[in-house]
């Protein structure tokens, strides 16, 4: 028995000495800079999918290989890199660009990026001109002011739809006769007496306001409109005062106790779907598609399902229009805040590129005009024609960009190379005047039905985003969204927000689900509960957060 | 008189255990074919549709498009191909291996059989973590190749315990008589043992070939780059990355009107997936099956 123990320690011990020396053998580095313009092959690590990817092949991906002389070779991750890129800090070794979505900071530490500010500032005069002085906001920190990220987000954005809002039914407005829908008040007086003019749809009990309350979609559609109401934009958990950057857990604001007392009324009358609280996204989404139930409350990309099942059984007055509810006329409904260019995602150079130089010029080609207009539109002649010096779209390839799935891949149209570099949004106007996207108010306007058209026209519009106070209302945020704002993780913020998060997906529900007279009381117990776990500290502490990131981009 | 009502009171009490019986099972089988129905049923009806709610175990607008929106994608035939592959390979090397390791570990004379079991048990419960064995399989040469899916999975500890157990329940005295007959120790484990295991060797060849056919962490990691290795989950897993929620909002924004298009959404795709990646392996079963029920070793030895 020793000897056995002996001859497999002899074993263990060569294997953990083999293993080890191969981990020396690490490869030399091979660092030789090309010049010009010669044909070269960039790999590229992408942390999201892209099953549309075309191999350079099509015709926007040939001419960009042409222009270049850059081949791209990109792996698409399925796990947001979260499992590869760890992988490849341990092992040393990086293609030569990546997106790493919410590891960058993994990469950051263990000094895989390079500093991008030198290499713009030298190399790329397009990236320059688009971003401005929204480049400060790519800065690392405080302390690393470095580039390490180029966001591949949009620039100069006027959003197409409005994405908050209190959703009706058009046949309810078209019924009462088109009135004011402003205020939750004028909200809960058409839901009153649509209901009691009908309290059947299609066979089935009439619901007056159903509610999204499905585990952190709750947070985005019924938590969220307690600031969405009462003049505040989506910072997330926290209201940041516009002067003083002073930061407030958004249920404190008195102001809010009235937005989610009104709920409580609501729920007393019988005007709530009871389900609300115990239904699951799909059944709510099922009510919405059947439609039985006349209105909700919920960002708009959350119900797009049901409003294409409403169209396609041809149930279109039971769609739903969008309205900038507020809880009293004084408040502003600030929807369409500009956040400015939004960092945190994006494209970085690694330590190992081949060529940086290359590949920062590479990116800065991808933000120029004309590549811009070729991403969105594709190549002129074929995708587009230019008539009276504007940008058409022929029939045949509309039909086909609106049916053909293959369209993307084979054209290499779109997020394709769109999805490397910052691009311009919906509603940025080019050097001639016209939109950098196809997305224009015209073709939104031929998209929608009939019954839309004339509840728009009632109102006095044409788009449901003319409904609300527009971006132009309001000064560019210059803390960004405070949602995307980094907090540092294991720190006693990120474990207060989540006890506090925990609290508020508790008291909330009673509160609204509360007889009215005990709403109160349940309302300052929940305002207890959140003093307990010390909510005026991590106020501070995030006030700090965004203080600090003012400074950092405005300097 | 009084034999006869005993008789008819135990007839009476066999026949409530019966109904009893029958009920508890009918409800089981209920229990556990009913989800299956609804996911068969939700991947055969119109997706739009699904969206209303409401499907149980029957379509309500039969379509098949959701298996046509997945057939749509590239490289899932050679997926196919290489998981059918991988199982079948797989599975025989496997089997073969672990019963051939087990057999020796059964063996009282076998002189490290004490070090080599705990050896073997220690790995179920201590592993290297994922860099560490990333680390190895690169340096080991095995990316980018099809042995990547046998060789590091070819024996498994737990796999070769059951065998090994099962192997100490056979009565000594069949391997002593067969060498008595002139039999090795191979022809002992080829004639004699694996034979006799037949039960056993079918319930593992079944956890690995569910396992083989259902893993694609193993093709993610050491064999992404290289689609001539793909295998169907994995690109089953691009698939519903892909559709779901956030995949690709940009997508949208490149067609004007996007509420037009037919979506397919998220959901139907998953359980056209879900079919896609059970009926395959489901069909296994029923060949298995016999072994399950066949008798061990009734007989063979008096003592």
């Amino acid at each position: 028995m020793r000897s056995c123990y002996k001859v497999f320690s002899l074993v263990l011990l060569t294997a953990l000495l083999s293993i080890m020396a191969a981990c020396q053998n690490s490869k030399e580095e091979v660092t030789s800079k090309s010049e010009g313009n010669g044909p070269i092959t960039l790999t590229v690590f992408d942390s999201d999918t892209n099953p549309d990817w075309e191999n350079m092949e099509s015709p926007v991906g040939q001419k960009i290989k042409e222009d270049t002389g850059i081949t791209l070779d990109p792996e698409f991750d399925i796990e947001g890199g979260q499992t590869k890129i760890p992988l490849m800090v341990a092992s040393g070794e990086y293609p030569d660009m990546i997106l790493p979505k919410n590891e960058a900071s993994t990469l950051v530490e263990a000094g895989a990026l390079i500093d991008l500010a030198p290499l713009i500032e030298e190399h790329a005069p397009n990236i320059k001109k688009m971003l401005g002085d929204d480049i400060n906001r790519l800065k690392w920190s405080k302390d690393d002011p470095s580039i390490y990220i180029l966001s591949n987000n949009t620039v100069d954005e006027d959003r197409a739809h409005p994405n908050f809002g209190a959703l009706v039914q058009h046949d309810v407005v078209r019924e009462l006769g088109y009135p004011d829908m402003k205020t939750l008040e004028d909200l809960e007086n058409a839901i009153r007496e649509y209901k009691k003019l009908h309290p059947e749809i299609n066979g089935q009990p009439t619901i007056g306001l159903t509610l999204q309350t499905d585990g952190w979609r709750l947070q985005s559609a019924t938590l969220n409109s307690g600031f969405m109401m009462t003049g505040g934009s989506d910072d997330g958990e926290y209201f940041v005062d516009p002067e003083t950057y002073e930061a407030t857990l958004h249920y404190r604001r008195p102001a809010e106790k009235e937005v989610f007392r009104w709920y409580n009324t609501m729920n007393d009358e019988g005007l709530l779907d009871p389900d609300s609280f115990v239904q699951k996204h799909d059944q709510w989404l099922s009510k919405l598609s059947t439609g039985r139930a006349l209105a909700t409350i919920a960002p708009d990309w959350m119900i797009y399902e049901a409003q294409s099942a409403l169209r396609e059984a041809g149930m279109e007055e039971r769609m739903y229009g969008m309205y900038p509810i507020t809880l009293s006329e004084e408040y502003k409904h600030h929807a369409f805040r500009d956040n400015g260019f939004q960092v945190g995602w994006g494209i970085g150079i690694t330590k190992d590129c081949k060529d940086p130089v290359r590949a920062i010029k590479f990116l800065d080609y991808l933000v120029k005009e004309e590549t811009q207009v070729m991403l969105n539109w594709g190549i002129e002649g074929e995708h587009y024609e230019v008539v009276d010096g504007k940008r058409v779209i022929p029939e045949d390839v509309l039909e086909r960009r609106n049916n053909d799935k293959n369209f993307l891949k084979e054209t290499g149209i779109g997020y394709n190379f769109s999805r490397f570099a910052p691009r311009y949004g919906d509603g940025a106007l080019d050097s001639t005047g016209q939109t950098y996207t196809i997305n224009t108010r015209e073709q939104q306007i031929a998209n929608q039905t009939e019954i839309e058209k004339e509840v728009l026209k009632n109102y006095g519009v044409e788009l449901w985003k003319d409904l609300y106070p527009s971006k132009d209302e309001f000064p560019v945020s210059p803390w960004g969204a405070a949602y995307n704002l980094a907090i540092p993780s294991g720190s006693k913020l990120e474990v207060n927000n989540q006890r506090m998060l925990d609290i508020t997906f508790k008291r909330v529900p009673e509160a609204i689900l509360a007889e009215p007279e005990k709403f109160d009381a349940i309302w300052d117990q929940f305002m207890k509960d959140l003093d307990k776990v010390g909510v005026e500290e991590s106020e501070e502490e995030f006030t700090q957060i965004v203080k600090d990131t003012v400074e950092l981009w405005n300097n | 008189m009084v034999t006869k009502k005993k008789l008819m009171d135990s007839m009476m009490k066999e026949r409530v255990f019966d109904i009893i019986n029958c009920l508890f099972l009918i409800i089981v089988m209920v229990v556990t074919l009913y989800p299956f129905l609804n996911v068969l049923a939700i991947s055969l009806n119109e997706s739009t549709d699904t969206v209303r709610g409401g499907i149980y175990v029957w379509p309500r607008e039969f379509t098949l498009n959701n298996y046509l929106e997945i057939m749509k994608y590239d490289n899932l035939v050679t997926g196919f191909i290489n998981s059918v592959l991988r199982t079948v390979i797989g599975t025989i090397l496997g089997v073969f291996a672990q019963a051939m390791v087990a057999f020796t570990l059964s063996r009282a004379d076998f002189q490290g059989r004490k070090f080599v079991s705990t050896f073997l048990v220690l790995t179920m419960y201590f592993s290297g973590g994922l860099i560490p064995g990333y680390m190895l399989i690169r340096d080991l040469g095995l990316m980018n190749s099809f042995w990547v899916y046998i060789l590091p999975g070819l024996v498994s500890a737990f796999n070769i315990i059951i065998i090994r157990s099962f192997m100490d329940g056979l009565p000594f005295s069949l391997q002593e008589s067969a060498k008595m007959d002139g039999a090795n120790d191979f022809t002992i484990f080829y004639r004699i043992i694996l034979p006799l295991c037949k039960p056993v060797l079918a319930t593992i060849a079944l956890f690995v070939a569910v396992g083989q056919w259902n893993s694609w962490f193993d093709t993610y990691l050491f064999n992404s780059m290289n689609e001539n290795l793909t295998t169907l989950q994995y690109e089953l897993m691009k698939i519903l990355d892909n559709t779901s929620m956030g995949g690709n909002v940009d997508a949208n924004q490149m067609r004007p009107n996007e509420q037009q298009q037919n979506q397919v959404s998220p959901e139907s795709i998953k359980m056209a997936i879900t079919m896609v990646t059970v009926i395959p392996i489901m069909l296994v079963y029923p060949f298995v099956q016999r072994y399950f029920i066949q008798g061990m070793t009734l007989g063979a030895v008096k003592q």
